[in-house]
């Protein structure tokens, strides 16, 4: 018994298969590159048979108790492919959107994560203060300075600026300002059945990207009435001719269209509709965020720069025999 | 821009006249090297002073248009190859089969239009800087490994042998070409590993399989499987040449092609 499982160790082991291996690799990332449905196989059988051969190749080939550099090597390597599998099964990427002075409460416009995510977003809060984006002629965007406020651990208020490279890290939750922002109305709903009026805002689509399409169609809080809702303003924001700053319009009017009654609304107007009475409030920005799960990151980083070193350490070794002019 | 225009074509005509008379060396069996070495010395030099002054007028370094990458490649490869000439006398004669390559690529960058492009602010890292000066450091590497794998085929196809002579026999130099793409192999992946930091920090993820990730990874496991299939086969040195090129074509492909297959080598860049 044990000679056969010495025998299939050191087929697995082989550096041939090796080889093989390598081939399938790139085969599956041709695949997975080239094909419309997800074909995670593809990566996943190769790297699996990957990390086998690596393993079985430790375990059984004599040389690397002799060449320590090249151990540590070929652990990192396996330590890499089982860091990016735990990695896989335990991200969360998704996308959000808060309007200025809005709270982050945990939802997310869209998200994937792997099977074994275990969400911790409902402990986190942050609150999107406001940003400036400096804008270069030709509506070359520039780099995005967003004030955010978040809880610490104890509980205490902070507040700093991210964007672009900077991310905000709460719990190892990721948030990084995208370039999608725009325009978001505000409003109060007065329900006709009365109680405490609902403040809310609506995202209009991205600005600049959707300059000419600044409209969204929405319905209030438990009102079965549709709405469409345009924001309409005729100075220029963003000037294609000078650098310029993203800002709200100083004068601007809301176009409301309800069934078949159409109105324009300033800050502090109502619209009466057959179930409550809708309160523009006002403009604001939004900004929207992705956010990034993965607590593998330094253990991947630091797997990464072990095999690096390793490797360097290996070869320098090897060709410090021998003078390279000679 | 007309000021730095001039001095890169200069430079050029000095890359060409040592690039030539390198070559013709090694036809004509001269050794004119002290000459060769002085006028790519001056070539780079110029190139430096041409490349120092466009990125002072548009502001950033030239990473973006194709001029821009064509030219800083050009000049990394030739000081690659400068220094491999400079100090590993053997393959000098490798200049016949290396400095035809940047006379391509030179003769690309003149037809490339020289026009600016935009610096997305995700680009405002110096992860950018370390991420491109490994991927150039990994490109010079094979490079100067092709001209000498070149030079290893030659011989076995009859072509030039006599020429060639004063070169170390093809055993040595199968030798020196992998020491190469050792080198080629550590910097390949640091480049991978200085770009997934840079894409975790611009795009909020480390890898996401864009045109230009997934042909570097494949272009890492061509060279892992080039430097494993050597030990593992003891491959002659032919059959290393030839894995080589491949490599190198395939890591041109990369560099220089995949740009022109996408619209954004690295989706969400801009």
């Amino acid at each position: 018994m044990q000679v056969r499982i010495e025998a299939a160790l050191k087929a697995l082991a082989s550096l041939k298969l090796t080889l093989v291996i390598l081939v399938a690799l790139a085969a599956g990332i041709v695949v997975s590159y080239n094909s419309e449905v997800r074909t995670t196989w593809a990566l996943v059988v190769p790297l699996v048979l990957f990390a086998a051969n690596l393993a079985a190749a430790v375990a059984t080939n004599g040389i690397f108790r002799r060449q320590t550099a090249l151990l540590v090597f070929h652990l990192a390597l396996i330590t890499i492919v089982l860091l990016v599998a735990a990695g896989r099964l335990t991200y969360l990427k998704g996308q959000l959107e808060l309007a200025e002075g809005e709270t982050f409460s945990g939802f997310l416009k869209q998200q994937e994560a792997g099977p074994f995510h275990w969400s911790r977003l409902d402990r986190i809060s942050f609150v999107n203060e406001g940003f400036r984006i400096q804008y270069a002629p030709g509506v070359r965007r520039g780099r995005t300075e967003n004030v955010v406020a978040w809880q610490d651990g104890s509980g205490q208020w902070q507040r700093g600026v991210i964007g672009d490279q900077d991310p905000l890290v709460l719990r190892g939750y990721r948030f990084y300002t995208s370039f999608n922002k725009g325009f978001a109305p505000t409003f109060l709903w007065h329900a006709r059945g009365g109680g405490e009026p609902q403040f809310g805002t609506i995202h209009l689509p991205s600005y600049p990207i959707h300059e000419y399409r600044q409209a969204l169609e929405w319905q209030p809080p438990g009102s079965r009435q549709t709405l469409w809702t345009q924001l309409q303003f005729d100075e220029v924001i963003l000037d294609p001719e000078r650098p310029s700053e993203f800002r709200l319009p100083r004068d601007h009017t809301l176009v409301v269209r309800a069934g078949g009654e159409r109105r324009e609304l300033q800050p502090g107007d109502r619209l009466e509709l057959p179930d409550g009475t809708l309160e523009y409030r006002g403009l604001r920005s939004w900004m929207g965020y992705t956010v990034f799960y993965d607590w593998t990151l330094p253990w991947l980083f630091a797997a990464c720069a072990v095999a690096v070193g390793s490797l360097g350490w290996h070869f320098w070794g090897k060709f410090s025999a021998r003078p390279w002019d000679q | 821009m007309e000021l730095e225009l001039g001095v890169l074509w200069a430079a050029i005509v000095f890359y060409v006249l040592g690039g030539s008379l390198a070559i013709l060396s090694v036809v004509l069996k001269k050794r004119p090297e002290r000459t060769v070495l002085a006028l790519l010395a001056t070539g780079l030099a110029l190139h430096t002073l041409a490349l120092g002054v466009r990125w002072e007028r548009v502001g950033h370094g030239p990473f973006i248009t194709m001029f821009e990458i064509l030219s800083s490649n050009i000049w990394s490869l030739t000081v690659a190859f400068l220094l491999a000439y400079w100090r590993i006398p053997q393959v000098r004669p490798a200049a016949a089969v290396v400095m035809p390559i940047l006379f391509v690529m030179m003769g690309w960058l003149m037809l490339t239009h020289p026009g600016e492009g935009h610096f997305p602010p995700t680009y405002r890292t110096v992860w950018l800087y370390i991420h491109i000066g490994f991927g150039k450091v990994f490109l010079g590497a094979v490079l100067v490994a092709v001209g000498i794998s070149g030079v290893i085929l030659l011989r076995s196809a009859g072509i030039g042998v006599e020429k060639f002579s004063p070169l170390p026999d093809s055993g040595r130099l199968d030798e020196l070409s992998f020491r190469l793409m050792a080198v080629g192999l550590i910097f390949e992946t640091l480049m991978l590993v200085a770009g997934a930091i840079w894409a975790q920090d611009a795009w909020g993820r480390y890898w996401a399989w864009d045109p230009l990730e997934t042909w570097a990874f494949l272009t890492w496991l061509a060279v892992a499987f080039a430097i494993h299939a050597r030990l593992t086969f003891k491959t002659q040195p032919q059959t290393g040449a030839i894995m080589i090129v491949a490599v190198f074509v395939l890591a041109f492909l990369t560099f220089f092609g995949v740009p022109f297959i996408s619209t954004s080598p690295h989706k969400g860049a801009v």
